[in-house]
């Protein structure tokens, strides 16, 4: 593929959130003594550590678990935090990148549905205002969807950042010549991104084709308890 | 089945809070209870907010927030800025006052707060701390701050562990001594009964050094008379020396007697001599502190029983301030006011010469020429100074006097003239009207002549 003027190679970056507050999302999954904790939240990776110790506790105590649980939180954010520490001293190339963000969400009653296109290169990009505006904006009455789709797109885009490191890694090991280009090609293994090139060119619209409006149109689905009950059930055998 | 973005339920309720909330509030009473009907602000519960957070404004940022979590202020980052620490604040507040008045837990509100966990738990716990959210009133009224040592309920006391400090720590065996233990002072040693019994103590001491100390709570607080009374002979045999005063009392220690004694009333001052007496020499001694900087010191020999008597009181740094500190106690007010006053002109009259102020001071000295310091000496300018500017404008007013008392008799002069002259004139009318009289009693009597004589010569013929 040819390497477009326009479309300049752009260097490689120290690997962090590609958003505005480089924030890390965690996700918890307990179970001791009988008791399941399931959470999912953000954390800024530049507060002190001992904030780990305290938010377990006041976690645990809020949500009245045994004790033993404290531990085992603390444990679960230590280490995830430190593996995104490791990821920090690297590279990563995020090329001119637009990624398909989707979210397939079920928050107690509110099931979102969603697809939508981010830029990666965009470092000042915040999903936490993204949620916020499309809760508002559907009139979305939960306040817990809100973090739970900035806490969706942002686990995407770590993942996404995750992989780009990796193909930076391998790209430098395999020796290739540094071009643009290729690491867009390298990229589209994931299967996902998309060429700003193809997106833009003269000869498409920036409009989107009819067939694919209804992809990318936001569904909220409010469920009765009835089938929040069995979505559940479902759930669970599928863990199992 | 698939609701379409313009048809989501229950979102028509208008609360009237800024816009931005509107997520939140209506959500908040959607997920509290899915059975309950969603309720406006129905509920009439006050919410008490505690008077040190009477700044609060769901639509303006304080100083002490600004002050208590920099981070949304320092404009580092683009997302972290005032508007969003609003978000956060209004929603948690809102949120609690919803459900008031059930006290509301972090978890609680980090699970509907768009944003990275430890900011909401920061305006969590400043909003907790000043009261705006789970406050109640019954509660102790001072705030006490999230100590993320103490596992326990934030509102709750945190737990004080009461430091004995007068609890004693037995030299011989390291045991903390409970009921009664042994002081000697002497070699400053502390022994429990237990030790003192066995002799666990130095070859050197006799047992008789030692003396009993109770160490009952009862005793700690309330000071009896016996207890008074030997305190105040202590202090007026041993004056300064704290230890001698402490052994002297018993079961008490060096600073509970310094605080007892410094607690006594003064006016009673049962160790003070006659009245007179401790003035002239409260005066001399600060007038000898006057002369010399440092020559205090060979004041303080004499009486030196008076001094230590008041030390606690006087604590300054500058020995001469604390000297005068005791001494002005000691004599009393007015004593030490006059004994001030003089001493301040004696230090104004030190390389200022006679012609100053002979008004009306009583004791007036002759310093011996000493020693005064730059400020002492600027002081007596500005003192002479004023006592010029003083005699001045006295004798202006004197002459004003006089020149009106001139003025005053120049006029009774006048006045006097002119009744002389009204007298004179007076006179002469009087003169006059004598003389008309005089005149008109002579022409009478001629024309009664001059017809006597015509009627007799009408008669001869």
């Amino acid at each position: 593929m040819k390497a477009l003027g326009s479309s300049g190679w752009k260097g490689p970056v120290k690997f962090r959130m590609p958003t505005a507050e480089n924030l890390v999302p965690i996700r918890l999954d307990i179970q001791s003594e009988g008791q399941r904790y399931k959470d999912a939240f953000t954390w800024n990776p530049s507060d002190p550590d001992n904030e780990v110790v305290v938010f377990a506790k006041r976690t645990v105590k809020d949500l009245k678990l045994p004790s033993a649980f404290i531990t085992q939180i603390a444990q679960s954010i230590q280490s995830q935090l430190s593996d995104f520490r490791a990821f920090e001293g690297q590279d990563m190339y995020t090329g001119e990148k637009i990624i398909p963000i989707k979210l397939d969400l079920r928050v107690n009653h509110t099931l979102i549905k969603d697809q939508f296109l981010w830029d990666l290169n965009n470092f000042e990009s915040d999903p936490e205002e993204f949620a916020r505006t499309l809760c508002k904006d559907l009139g979305v009455e939960d306040p817990e969807v809100g973090p739970a789709v900035a806490f969706a797109i942002r686990e995407q885009l770590y993942e996404i950042a995750i992989q780009s490191v990796a193909s930076a890694r391998e790209s430098r090991l395999s020796k290739k010549g540094r071009r643009g280009s290729d690491h867009g090609s390298a990229s589209k293994a994931s299967g996902l991104s998309m060429d700003l090139v193809k997106l833009f060119s003269f000869k498409s619209s920036v409009v989107r084709k009819r067939k694919d409006l209804d992809v990318y149109e936001p569904v909220v689905d409010l469920l009765t308890s009835e089938e929040v009950d069995a979505l559940e059930a479902r759930e669970e055998r599928h863990a199992r | 089945m698939a609701a379409k973005a313009s048809d989501s339920g229950g979102s028509g309720e208008i609360l009237p809070i800024t816009p931005s909330l509107s997520e939140t509030t209506s959500g908040v009473t959607a997920a509290s209870q899915s059975t309950q009907p969603p309720s406006s602000t129905s509920d009439v519960d006050a919410v008490c907010v505690p008077s040190y957070s009477r700044w609060f404004s769901w639509t303006g940022i304080d100083d002490c927030e600004v002050r208590s979590l920099p981070e949304f202020f320092n404009s580092k980052s683009s997302s972290k800025n005032p508007k969003f620490y609003m978000y956060l604040r209004n929603s948690i507040i809102k949120q609690y006052r919803d459900d008031h008045p059930r006290k509301i837990s972090f978890t609680d509100v980090r699970r509907t707060l768009v944003s990275d966990v430890v900011s909401i738990r920061r305006v969590f716990d400043f909003l907790e701390y000043w009261g705006l959210i789970n406050h109640s009133s019954s509660s102790s009224a001072k705030p006490l701050k999230w100590d993320e040592k103490s596992a326990g309920d934030a509102s709750s006391e945190p737990p004080t562990t009461v430091k004995e400090t007068a609890k004693r720590i037995c030299n011989g065996c390291k045991s903390i001594c409970s009921v009664a233990c042994f002081v000697c002072d002497k070699y400053e040693l502390t022994l429990c009964a237990r030790c003192y019994v066995r002799g666990n103590y130095r070859v050197g001491i006799n047992s008789t050094e030692f003396k009993r100390v109770e160490l009952s709570e009862e005793s700690k607080k309330v000071w009896s008379e016996k207890e008074t009374l030997q305190l105040m002979e202590a202090v007026m045999h041993y004056g300064d020396d704290w230890k001698k005063v402490a052994t002297h009392v018993t079961g008490r220690t060096e600073k509970d007697c310094v605080s007892q004694f410094v607690k006594l009333p003064f006016g009673e001052q049962f160790v003070k001599e006659s009245d007179s007496e401790d003035s002239l020499e409260a005066f001399d001694q600060i007038k000898g502190s006057a002369d010399l900087e440092s020559g205090g010191s060979d004041k303080e020999g004499s009486s030196p029983n008076k001094r230590m008597r008041l030390t606690p009181l006087a604590d300054a740094s500058n020995p001469i301030m604390a000297q005068a500190a005791f001494l002005s106690a000691l004599a009393g007010t007015k004593v030490a006011e006059a004994a001030a006053r003089a001493a301040v002109t004696a230090l104004s009259d030190v390389d200022y010469e006679a012609e100053k102020n002979a008004s009306g001071d009583p004791n007036r000295q002759e310093a011996n020429g000493g020693e005064i310091t730059n400020s002492k000496r600027a002081w007596a300018d500005a003192k002479s100074l004023i006592q010029k500017e003083e005699q001045e404008v006295e004798g202006a007013i004197k002459e004003i006097v006089e020149v009106e008392m001139k003025k005053i008799r120049d006029r009774i002069v006048h006045f006097e003239k002119l009744d002389l002259e009204m007298e004179r004139s007076r006179k002469q009318l009087e003169d006059m009207k004598n003389l008309l009289f005089t005149d008109q009693l002579n022409i009478f009597f001629h024309t009664r002549k001059a017809r006597k004589s015509e009627d007799r010569v009408d008669v001869q013929t």
